[in-house]
């Protein structure tokens, strides 16, 4: 079974096949550097083909059919044209959980969470708590936003690197797929998976450090 | 997300909620992250040097319901165990009392690390450890 939507002899819409995967679904290459606004392009030709406008006379099946692609595509979009969700999905295609509910090597997961952001984040959290129970007394603490104030500065220029971090290790990961590098795919993979990690705790504080500031 | 009665009996009346000295010889300190989501939790225990019973336990965690119900029910249940009873409670066992949904059970396991890992800082402190795995480590070899 072909991974196009439509046949190529026919031209007619096929039933998704089971195991294709959001990049497959574009014709694209297992990569991240992803052209956005060809992706989009495609995107919108791909929809006005299968819209179930078109598909009014034809058979049941095929408007199945129809149907079935046209909700792999739209999820395949959504997913592609975010950086992260995108990265997110080619780890998980390319075997990496990243929700390991419990992991057999304690010292491998440990090596996941650097000691050092974790008593930043906790630090942070804390002050974040004093902030709004200070606010809550219909107090400010002028100091106290500051500190504030600077973290959040600080924050999200870590944030600002960390993408940037990101988006060589999408070039690195695109070479390494050319060149059929097993070693270096598995050890991008590994450094996507660490940034990826060290992003979520970075994120997190970013968004409460903006309620607290705007509350 | 349809939380159930023992999460939200824990998430509205946390028990043990605070902090020990961190700088004490008695007290282990546990802080432990969970990359999925990011969320940040902190057990503490007080460890009495006879008895090697945990007499007091405190925790501090910034993340979801299920995260402070579990440390919540953590502190709980290691207070008046020995260290060694404490290493046994896994995070299966918080799953379990809490009725937790399997997206969830992450927040378990960070209840869990932050159990061994309060222990391990213990440990650390008082020369515990150390000599029993180097033990074993020679052993295995
Ligand atoms: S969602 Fe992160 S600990 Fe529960």
């Amino acid at each position: 079974m072909g991974t196009k939507p439509f046949c190529d002899a026919c031209g007619k819409v096929q039933p998704p096949s089971p195991d294709i995967d959001y990049f497959a679904a574009f014709g694209l290459p297992r990569k991240l550097n992803i052209d956005l606004s060809a992706l989009e392009r495609s995107f919108y030709r791909l929809s006005r083909k299968l819209h179930p406008d078109v598909y009014a006379q034809a058979t049941q099946q095929e408007q199945q059919w129809s149907l079935e692609q046209t909700s792999l595509l739209n999820d395949a979009y959504r997913t592609l044209k975010n950086s992260i969700a995108r990265t997110e999905y080619l780890l998980k295609l390319e075997g990496v959980v990243l929700e390991a509910g419990k992991s057999e090597d304690g010292a491998a997961k440990e090596s996941r969470v650097p000691a050092d952001l974790l008593e930043e984040v906790f630090e942070l959290n804390m002050q974040l708590e004093e902030m709004r129970m200070t606010r809550k007394m219909g107090e400010d603490d002028p100091q106290l936003r500051k500190d504030l104030e600077k973290a959040h500065i600080d924050f999200e220029s870590q944030l600002a690197a960390s993408d940037s971090n990101l988006q060589d290790l999408w070039t690195l990961w695109g070479t390494a797929l050319d060149n059929e590098d097993t070693a270096r795919k598995s050890e991008t993979k590994d450094q996507m998976v660490a940034l990826l990690d060290r992003r979520r705790y970075i994120r997190n504080l970013v968004r409460d450090v903006n309620e607290a500031l705007e509350a | 997300m349809a939380y159930s009665d023992k999460v939200i009996d824990h998430y509205n009346n946390p028990r043990n909620v605070g902090q020990l000295d961190k700088s004490s010889s008695e007290v282990g300190t546990g802080l432990v992250g969970a990359p999925e989501c990011g969320d940040v939790m902190r057990l503490q225990i007080k460890v009495n040097p006879e008895t090697q019973v945990i007499e007091e336990a405190k925790f501090k965690t910034f993340g979801c319901g299920s995260a402070i119900a579990s440390s919540s029910l953590a502190t709980e249940w290691v207070k008046g165990k020995t260290i060694e009873e404490a290493m046994q409670i896994t995070n299966t066992d918080i799953v379990k009392e809490l009725a937790l949904p399997p997206v969830k059970i992450h927040c378990s396991v960070l209840a869990e690390d932050a159990i061994r890992a309060a222990i391990g800082d213990w440990k650390k402190k008082n020369g515990v450890t150390e000599g029993a795995e180097v033990a074993q480590a020679v052993a295995a070899n």
